[in-house]
């Protein structure tokens, strides 16, 4: 088999229902091969050229602050420092809690965001009156931005003026206010309640798009073999879509550790550091000025979450090869 | 092929693009155009601005001003920008904060030759021109000056049983306590343990100090020592605890300035420690009246004595401006006659122009405390504070993180004071 | 099709998606009852869930007070062209990502991956000195150049995904039938993919709406602001401007909401079960 028919594998459909391949397909692949590499090379060039010029090039230029003394309180000396920038962030006991707390955070809003977001998607499928007026409704958090939900959501977890907490004790579920910005762990939970709220959208609408990938006839043959709702959910639906939903939850993944814009816009990381997250923090330490520290803080992130792809893609594919 | 045709056509377009909008016309009729960068921006200021950049061109027909208003959250990040790269910006907002880093990297005009025989010059105040000639070097004029009152509900003191506002610390602790009243959402004092809330623990602890202090560093004390190595700053610290434990809301943990704000014209919350910005947004709050409300001047030690902590903003030039004399003529022009008169009196700034003070404005109601301590410079010190150094963002994330950890129980004042000591007593060293 | 639902998993469906629907809206009529409320009246307490008289008085004044007809033009022709042209240039990269093998595929992906994990500020400096050389500082046209740049990784990589879904046999019976590999993609496949890449669109367009870092920086004169720059000058040192900001989020949730109440249909409708049967 050449080697460019081995990328679809892994789903039931293709497996059971691929066509064997005929000798003249075979000659023909065979034939244009020799412009295979200008296929690759012509649909690739726009976005490999996009992501040189503006992304990468800016971003390696850029990442040399990490390994200088580079401070906009004073840019007179931005002598080379080796790994100096590193070692001040490794040796300041803050970092390990705000990397604990990055954890939490990713780790507490992702959970919530991706069942309700499942939820939603199945449930979505089903035809109901005003399914698309729903649709539109719930998909409505993902189009604000991540700084006003932030400012929206600092407001409604006011402690004395909040509407959250107004409704609380409205519906009789509190005595008194509850200070929610002002102690550590309701601080975590709000910042991590707004980001579920925001995050669910995502998922539904992947994951809803995906699903749409699912062809029916597959349900109809699970249909036939009795099998019931939840094993054909867990047996056939989330194996088909497992490319999809893998890569959203490490997109999410990616993306929840990199969005400080909640966090900011709602504690600023207080109360005492205690919803900093490394992003957060980066931020803090940009308005002072250390952008030397805060770059190297960047590439820090950029480490973690490369390895963490690295073991996550890894462990993907080994189960896959288990399954098949 | 298709495809081929598109990506080249695809290519074409943004070369094309790319030329077009390369040549962007230069003004041909020999008009010079400036570019003007604010930071501390708000809606209603540069709409204020941009009139009065109206009438500055209308005076100036050869000039041509672009005002630039990114919002103040992300304006300096921006303005770092322009500056670094050298384009983009003529004349800049500068502030007490930001004039140390930009003149250190080089990026501040010197514009004492230009300023040289500038007839307004005699009619700033002697505040203003020593802020605009500090360290020998004209970086930046000051377009007006912030300081701090405060604000209180003349009613709520009134029910409380008290005669008149808090004069000292200890005072507010008594009135506030009185007033507190968590069942009816009503609270004693708007206290400020969010970003920036550290200034007004450093404000308590000046004025138990305030008759040792070095005027020409407020955080140092005549002997040398930081501000929080005196005895004193620990029961101002007690004091300023037992406000927010006693007599403020429990979540002000986590205020910043728009909670505090807002508690105050919501309300709900009976003393407030602003500058007079705030008298716009009180004056417009229909949750209370006129009647409702005063300023008092600031709150003394035991002494008797307060730091009124004068923190000032104004206009500098770029060094990468290749039109330094149009830029000092704007600026000269905002920083005298009716221009600057409207300006600090629209943004309720102390004005920089002498004898403006004597204007009615300033002689009624809300703006009367900022008088009585202006006309009491003995009791109400002026001290200058140190936000021109180059740490001082440092200082003030550090300082705000420990003091939300006292707030929260995570440290003591004891160790807070040492802490802020130590770290003051190191940088000092160091210079 | 689907079989039938047992009433109790009827029950919590309707519980579930009732609740969901609750909470989504909430925070959104809170800045809706807020738009409508005169300024005085926003910070009364105790708190008011309907405003007692329903007042025009911030729209009126966003409009006369700023320029704010013109941002949102600026960000819907931004993020209009930005999202098309990236969602077509990723429709090319992700379709060679999911259907060729080559050696530097995975570092190719990777790549991409590795730009979502980098904070822009880090590019910031050097990505502003190269747009004032290129002469595209306050331009929207390179706005638009560095929006697509920002859509591309993602958007390749989500739709990579989708065209993996897709059987190969599909479009090898195109190019049976004659179709070149281009002509393949575009008759056969894209249809198919239609929900995936009204997604990608979607998010790559409501990405570029909301932008503001570069956007910021980027941008000097009032007539190239964008929205989100606009909705963050209401937020002042001194104070926010809570009438102004709830009555500019509303219109500038407004188009999101038109578009996802008119893509939502084409996510779930846009596979048709014969096309994959072929």
């Amino acid at each position: 088999m050449s080697r460019h028919t081995t990328t679809a594998t892994g789903r039931p459909f293709t497996r059971a229902g691929a066509p064997s391949v005929s000798p003249q397909k075979t000659t023909r692949r065979r034939s244009f091969s020799t412009r295979r590499g200008l296929v690759i090379a012509a649909f690739m060039a726009p976005a490999a050229v996009f992501v040189a010029v503006f992304t990468y090039y800016p971003m390696l230029a850029g990442s040399q602050m990490a390994f200088r003394n580079w401070n906009l309180n004073n840019l007179t000396n931005t002598d080379w420092v080796g790994l100096g920038n590193f070692q001040k962030i490794f040796a300041d006991p803050n970092f390990y809690v705000i990397l604990g707390n990055s954890v939490v955070w990713v780790v507490a809003s992702i959970i919530p965001q991706f069942i309700i977001g499942f939820a939603l998607a199945l449930w979505l499928r089903r035809k109901f009156v005003f399914r698309g007026l729903y649709q539109a409704l719930i998909f409505f958090p993902w189009a604000i931005s991540g700084f006003l939900i932030g400012i929206l959501f600092r407001w409604m977890f006011n402690g004395e003026f909040g509407v959250i907490n107004d409704l609380l004790s409205k519906a009789g579920l509190i005595d008194a206010p509850i200070p929610w910005l002002a102690e550590p762990g309701t601080a975590m939970t709000a910042v991590i309640i707004a980001n579920t709220w925001y995050g669910v959208t995502f998922f539904a609408i992947m994951i809803l798009a995906a699903l749409q990938s699912v062809p029916d006839d597959v349900y109809e043959a699970a249909a036939l073999d009795g099998s019931g709702k939840i094993r054909t959910l867990f047996s056939i639906t989330i194996p088909y879509i497992s490319t999809t939903l893998a890569l959203t939850v490490l997109l999410r993944v990616i993306w929840i550790f990199n969005f400080p814009d909640i966090i900011w816009a709602m504690t600023g990381g207080g109360p005492a550091n205690q919803t900093h997250i490394i992003t957060t923090w980066m931020i803090a330490i940009t308005q002072r000025g250390d952008y030397g520290q805060a770059s190297a803080l960047g590439l820090i992130v950029v480490a973690i979450l490369l390895v963490f792809s690295a073991f996550y893609l890894m462990a993907i594919r080994e189960k896959k090869g288990a399954r098949s | 092929m298709t495809k081929r045709k598109l990506l080249a056509g695809l290519g074409l377009g943004l070369v094309t693009a790319l030329a077009l909008s390369g040549c962007s016309a230069p003004a041909g009729d020999g008009k010079v155009t400036l570019q003007l960068v604010e930071s501390l921006t708000s809606p209603a200021r540069t709409e204020l601005l941009t009139k009065l950049i109206g009438e500055f061109e209308a005076q100036n027909p050869d000039i041509n001003v672009d005002l630039i208003s990114p919002p103040t959250d992300q304006a300096d990040q921006k303005i770092q920008q322009m500056l670094q790269s050298g384009s983009g910006v003529d004349v800049l907002e500068v502030r007490d904060l930001t004039v140390g880093p930009f003149s250190a990297n080089g990026w501040l005009s010197d514009m004492t030759g230009e300023f040289d025989g500038w007839d307004g010059w005699d009619s700033l105040t002697p505040n203003a021109q020593s802020v605009a000639t500090a360290g020998g070097k004209m970086y930046f004029v000051p377009y007006g000056f912030y300081g701090i009152s405060l604000f209180y509900r003349t009613d709520m003191v009134k029910d409380a049983g008290f005669d008149g506002a808090p004069v000292s610390w200890d005072d507010i602790v008594e009135q506030a306590t009185a007033i507190q009243d968590p069942a009816a959402n009503q609270y004693g004092y708007a206290f400020r343990g969010g970003k920036n809330g550290y200034t007004n623990a450093v404000l308590a602890i000046s004025a138990y100090v305030a008759g040792d202090i070095d005027v020409t560093n407020a955080y140092r004390l005549k002997n040398g020592d930081s501000i929080f190595s005196a005895p004193e700053a620990l029961d101002a610290m007690d004091t300023y605890l037992t406000l927010f434990k006693q007599a403020s809301p429990p979540s002000s943990v986590a205020w910043g300035y728009p909670e505090m704000v807002e508690g105050f014209t919501n309300g709900s919350t009976g003393f407030l420690l602003q500058d007079p910005e705030v008298i716009a947004a009180v004056s417009e709050s229909k949750a209370i009246t006129a009647e409702q409300w005063n300023t008092a001047p600031m709150l003394v030690g035991p002494s008797g004595k307060a730091i009124q902590p004068l923190a000032t903003a104004g206009w500098g030039t770029a060094e990468a401006s290749e039109h330094k004399a149009e830029s000092a003529r704007l600026i000269q022009f905002l920083n005298s006659g009716d221009a600057s008169i409207e300006f600090t009196q629209k943004n309720s700034l102390v004005p920089i122009l002498t004898g403006a003070a004597d204007d009615p404005f300033y002689k009624t109601g809300a703006w009367a405390s900022y008088l009585y301590m202006n006309e009491n410079p003995d009791v109400y010190i002026t001290a200058e504070q140190p936000r021109g150094v180059a740490w001082f963002t440092e200082w003030a994330d550090k300082a705000d993180t420990e003091l939300q950890q006292v707030l929260i129980g995570q440290m003591t004042s004891k160790e807070l004071l040492a802490s802020w000591d130590s770290y003051w007593a190191e940088k000092w060293a160091a210079e | 099709m689907i079989n039938r639902e047992m009433p109790a998993a009827k029950v919590v469906r309707i519980v579930f998606l009732g609740l969901w629907l609750v909470i989504s809206l909430f925070p959104l009529y809170w800045i809706l009852i807020t738009s409508f409320k005169t300024p005085g009246a926003i910070f009364s307490y105790p708190l008011t869930y309907w405003p007692e008289v329903f007042s025009l008085e911030n729209y009126i004044s966003l409009f006369q007070k700023s320029s704010f007809g013109t941002y949102v033009f600026n960000s819907l022709l931004v993020a209009t062209v930005a999202a098309t042209v990236a969602t077509f240039i990723s429709m090319l990269s992700a379709y060679v990502l999911a259907r060729f093998e080559f050696r530097s595929k995975g570092a190719v992906l990777m790549a991409f991956l590795v730009t979502q994990m980098i904070p822009a500020f880090i590019a910031l400096g050097p990505l502003y000195l190269m747009m004032v050389q290129l002469k595209l500082v306050d331009n929207r046209f390179g706005l638009m150049l560095i929006y697509i740049a920002v859509c591309i990784p993602f958007s390749t990589i989500m739709l990579r995904g989708f065209f993996a879904n897709i059987p190969d046999a599909l479009e090898e019976a195109a190019m049976i039938d004659g179709c070149s590999r281009f002509g393949a993609l575009f008759r056969v496949i894209i249809p198919v993919m239609k929900p995936g890449i009204i997604a990608a669109f979607i998010f790559n367009f409501v990405n570029c709406w909301n932008e503001l870092f570069l956007s910021v920086t980027l941008m000097n004169k009032d007539e190239n602001k964008t929205i989100p720059t606009a909705l963050n000058g209401f937020i002042s040192s001194f104070t926010i401007d809570w009438g102004s900001m709830s009555a500019a989020a509303v219109l500038t949730i407004v188009p999101t909401m038109i578009l996802f109440a008119f893509a939502s249909r084409y996510i779930v409708q846009g596979l048709t079960a014969g096309a994959v049967k072929g």
